[in-house]
């Protein structure tokens, strides 16, 4: 799929009907090479468990185990066969909150490295397709950015907007990109320096027409990974700010049930079963990602090489 | 009464939040990566380790200070705002000025009547207008004796400099002139009748020391060590969030502390904290504001700790937001418009659960709300009666909101007047757990109604209270054993000159009949007449529903016993110890014998700390092999 140049094929089929042809044998050929990586199976397997189980959250727990006036249970109840993992500080049932959470934690992970990576990708195309004295602003605006702490950064973009969602990932998303944007440059100018983009040229493609057609699906596989990678970045940096108290309280997610405990001093009460579940998920769902982004990284791009 | 007590309030709130962040971050990644590390094994031991090294340090540096003497170690999370005593407005700073410095009178820890501090005695001429106070013989800690003079130009210099008025300037408005004819005599003349002269919280301050300062409203009394003072302690030094310390003043008249030495040590954590009192690394936590139910009922089963629960000098309010409105008659903010309603006002208050938020956020550490005025002052307490109460009945508050015409649409929820459904954003303390908790209930209970809120919780809740731009917020003030400064927060005179200027007052509520309420109590000298004006007052501002006072939270805190023998709480049956109206904790706090017995504890500490290091070790070991291994099959 990278190259316009085919090899040859039975004139019967028509292009749309070949490309597609084409396409299935390359994720055939993708998925026999990610079945190699037995770390980015392993990976795959606890993504999809996970998203399975937040996905079926609102049937399994539905949205009631996060309501503070009918809790079931005593607070701090610790672990027992009526609460497997024991309640919180309002009695409520843990194990359904760090399932209900689960849904906020992945889709603000998801929609910040989305976001980052979109972010990443455009600067860093322009950047490598128009040169001049446009790259040599955005690359400064990138270095900028690369060398502000992030962490620091969003805290200041979360504490400056409201409390929501939309804000962490917001604040998430246009601090992670500077990575990507000098990644996907890289990779632009590589490809822009190929023979086939200047016959593109020459035969009338303009600025639009080689970004798009010849430049992205390029460097789409290293977009990919990177969006994986950046997930589980994603992923702690939303537990991260939610634990220092910048999430939206009334929303439950992994790092706000985190903060919870914390708050209600159970760290120092030694009531375990309020901050390990949480801090487990939180750390399984990010070595996953990077488990998968590792995966696909060396898969598609095999000068990493294999110890990746 | 006076602003020192606005701890608990949010308002006051700038509380540093960059180390606690950072301790937080600290923590937020070690719970992180010891999950990534082993994701088996738990993440607590590490933290608990961690915890355990730290506390080793700091026994070591603890017996380094015992070596002076007696070091009683308070931890502490709330900044000093200043150290002078025109400035400080925060409970810790006015805390350690009442140790510094002695006020012209204290505050009997039994019952909270006024006894002779600095004056010996006190008289008032037959109009109640000239007060005639007898200095105390007694000396500065540098020597110099401390006169009346002192005195009249610590006044003076309030009535004159407006800088130096900015925290207790209250008090001396109504003074006419001050003046020190002897030595031992100290006259004030009033313009009006006051009740409050035998309870002016002003740290009378040494002029010799004083009367070189410049400009009164920067200067914070933080350069030169030891500081001048005639109080039970000296303080000698000091640094910004990380500690304040004191020495006991051997030659105080009222007899010298039993400790040689006080100090303040800064725990941003409160989990830290406690784990520091476990350690036997600080004396004594008080919480901030309290220690949580979790840590209260972890720390009973400790057997040389204990845990004493007081009776709360705070309050614990919703306030709304009155449409705020300057003195001059501007309004502004945006405060929502149906909030002018007292229905709404009152189904509001009508939905909240009190008994509830007792039982469930405080776990039973709270008494719930009723008047404005804790039941510990039990002279002034009020409660409403049957046919006034608004109590729990979220039937009743339906039908007052459809009455006031906020009809439920076909969604279920409420319209307003603008046709948009009601939507209230709640202000609350980003510092404080239980306003978040509380905010939870809040949220369930008033959707029932048709109302949605959005909790908007800040660790600078002040930008937008004093520019009026909420609708609801949580409140809180601590009340002095004299009400007037709580009740002067809620009259009109209090609310800014202009919109950019900051008022005294708590949340803009402006009302004529509570306001002559205010001028009636404050000139009557007859203490159940008096009594009686204030609970017209509490009456009144209930039935407005502009502030819902919804628990008297207890002070839950804990001290060691091994290293405290005994320490006197006020009122000194089942009272608090921290931010007491008068110095009588610390003054009072009897050393226990014993030495150092947080040995065998921080031992346990360090095997949890191998253990985990091992495992996380083994972990890695184990990660690395595998990964060996996998590109070993791959080379092939």
């Amino acid at each position: 799929m990278t190259t316009a140049e085919t090899t040859k094929t039975p004139a019967a089929l028509g292009p749309r009907a070949l490309a597609w042809r084409r396409r299935r044998a390359s994720a055939a050929r993708f998925w026999k090479e990610y079945r190699r990586h037995r770390a980015g199976v392993f990976g795959l397997a606890a993504l999809v468990l996970f998203a399975l189980v937040a996905l079926t959250a609102p049937l399994t727990v539905g949205s009631d185990v996060s309501s503070v006036t009918d809790a079931p249970g005593r607070p701090l109840e610790s672990p027992s066969g009526h609460f497997p993992l024991g309640t919180d500080q309002f009695g409520r049932n843990l194990l359904g909150l760090v399932i209900w959470g689960s849904r906020v934690s992945l889709l603000v992970g998801l929609l910040a490295a989305v976001l980052s990576v979109a972010i990443g990708a455009v600067i860093g195309i322009t950047a490598g397709h128009f040169r001049g004295w446009y790259a040599t602003v955005m690359m400064r605006v990138t270095d900028w950015f690369l060398v502000m702490p992030t962490l620091v950064l969003a805290i200041a973009l979360a504490t400056v907007m409201s409390r929501s969602l939309g804000t962490i990932v917001l604040a998430i998303g246009v601090t992670t990109w500077p990575t990507t944007a000098r990644l996907v440059r890289a990779q632009t100018l590589a490809v822009e320096s190929r023979p086939y983009i200047e016959r593109a040229k020459a035969l009338g493609g303009g600025h639009w027409h080689i970004m798009s057609r010849h430049v992205l699906p390029n460097v789409m596989p290293l977009v990919l990974a990177q969006t994986t990678l950046i997930i589980s970045s994603a992923i702690l940096a939303e537990a991260t700010l939610a634990f220092l108290g910048l999430g939206d309280p009334t929303v439950v997610s992994w790092g706000g049930l985190l903060q919870d405990a914390r708050e209600a001093g159970a760290v120092s009460s030694g009531d375990w079963w309020y901050l390990v579940p949480p801090g487990v998920a939180i750390a399984v769902v990010a070595l996953a990602f990077t488990l998968c982004g590792r995966a696909v990284e060396s898969v598609l791009n095999p000068r990493l090489g294999v110890s990746r | 009464m006076n602003t020192q007590d606005q701890h608990g309030r949010g308002r006051t709130g700038p509380r540093p939040r960059r180390a606690r962040l950072l301790a937080a971050t600290g923590a937020a990644a070690l719970v992180l990566a010891s999950g990534l590390a082993t994701p088996a094994a738990s993440a607590a031991p590490q933290a608990r380790a961690a915890q355990g090294a730290q506390a080793q340090e700091a026994a070591k540096a603890q017996k380094d200070d015992k070596s002076g003497g007696k070091v009683l170690t308070v931890a502490v999370a709330q900044s000093v705002d200043s150290l002078s005593p025109f400035l400080a407005v925060k409970l810790v700073s006015t805390s350690i000025n009442r140790l510094m410095y002695e006020y012209l009178t204290n505050y009997d820890p039994k019952d909270a009547h006024a006894i002779p501090g600095l004056a010996t005695k006190w008289e008032a001429s037959p109009d109640k207008l000239t007060w005639t106070y007898t200095i105390r013989n007694t000396k500065w800690s540098d020597g110099q004796p401390v006169t009346a003079e002192d005195a009249a130009w610590t006044f003076n210099k309030m009535m004159t400099d407006e800088g130096a008025a900015t925290a207790n300037g209250s008090f001396v408005g109504n003074f006419e002139k001050v003046t020190a004819p002897s030595p031992t005599q100290l006259v004030i003349k009033l313009k009006k009748p006051q009740a409050t002269m035998t309870a002016l919280d002003v740290p009378i301050v040494p002029k010799h020391v004083w009367e070189k300062v410049t400009d009164f409203s920067k200067f914070n009394n933080d350069k030169s060590f030891p500081i001048v003072g005639d109080g039970p302690f000296v303080l000698t030094d000091y640094k910004a969030d990380s500690y304040v310390r004191l020495k006991a003043n051997k030659d105080f008249w009222r007899g010298a502390p039993k400790f040689d030495e006080l100090v303040f040590r800064y725990y941003k954590d409160q989990d830290a904290a406690v784990a520091a009192l476990r350690k036997g690394e600080v004396s004594f936590v008080a919480g901030s504001p309290s220690l949580t139910p979790a840590q209260a009922a972890s720390l009973k089963s400790d057997k040389n700790i204990h845990v004493n629960e007081g009776p709360g000098r705070r309050f614990y309010a919703l306030a709304t937001n009155p449409g705020a409105q300057a003195k001059n008659g501007t309004k502004f903010g945006d405060g929502d418009p149906s909030l002018l309603d007292e229905r709404v006002r009152h189904a509001l208050f009508m939905a909240v659960d009190r008994k509830a938020i007792v039982d469930k956020v405080f776990q039973g550490h709270a008494v719930e709300g009723q008047g404005y005025i804790p039941p510990r002052f039990s002279t002034y307490f009020w409660k409403p009666s049957s046919g006034q109460e608004l109590a729990y009945d979220p039937a009743k508050a339906g039908q007052l909101l459809d009455e006031a015409g906020y009809k439920k649409n076909s969604d279920g929820k409420r319209v307003g007047k603008d046709g948009k459904p009601l939507n209230y954003r709640v202000l609350c303390h980003a510092t404080d757990p239980n306003d978040k908790a509380v905010g939870k209930y809040l949220q369930e209970w008033w959707a029932k109604l048709g109302i949605g809120i959005t909790l908007d919780c800040l660790d600078n809740v002040t930008d937008p209270w004093l520019a009026g731009k909420y609708d609801l917020a949580f409140d809180g003030w601590s009340v002095n054993p004299d009400p007037d400064f709580v009740l002067s927060i809620h009259t009109c005179d209090a609310r800014p000159q202009t919109p950019k200027d900051t008022g005294a007052t708590d949340n803009f509520i402006c009302d004529k009949a509570y306001d002559d309420l205010y001028a009636k109590q404050l000139a009557e000298y007859d203490p159940a007449k008096r009594a009686d004006l204030v609970k017209q007052m509490e009456s009144r501002l209930y039935d407005l529903g502009y502030m819902n006072v919804m628990a008297y939270p207890n002070a839950v805190e804990a001290y060691r016993t091994d290293q405290i023998k005994s320490i006197t709480t006020m009122p000194s049956s089942a009272g608090n110890i921290y931010g007491q109206d008068g110095y009588w904790s610390w003054w009072s706090a009897v050393p226990a014998d014993s030495g150092d017995s947080s040995d065998g504890s921080s031992s346990t500490g360090v095997v949890i700390g191998i253990v985990a290091g091992v495992v996380v070790l083994v972990g890695l070991a184990v990660l690395f092999t595998v990964r060996r291994r996998a590109t070993a099959e791959d080379r092939e």
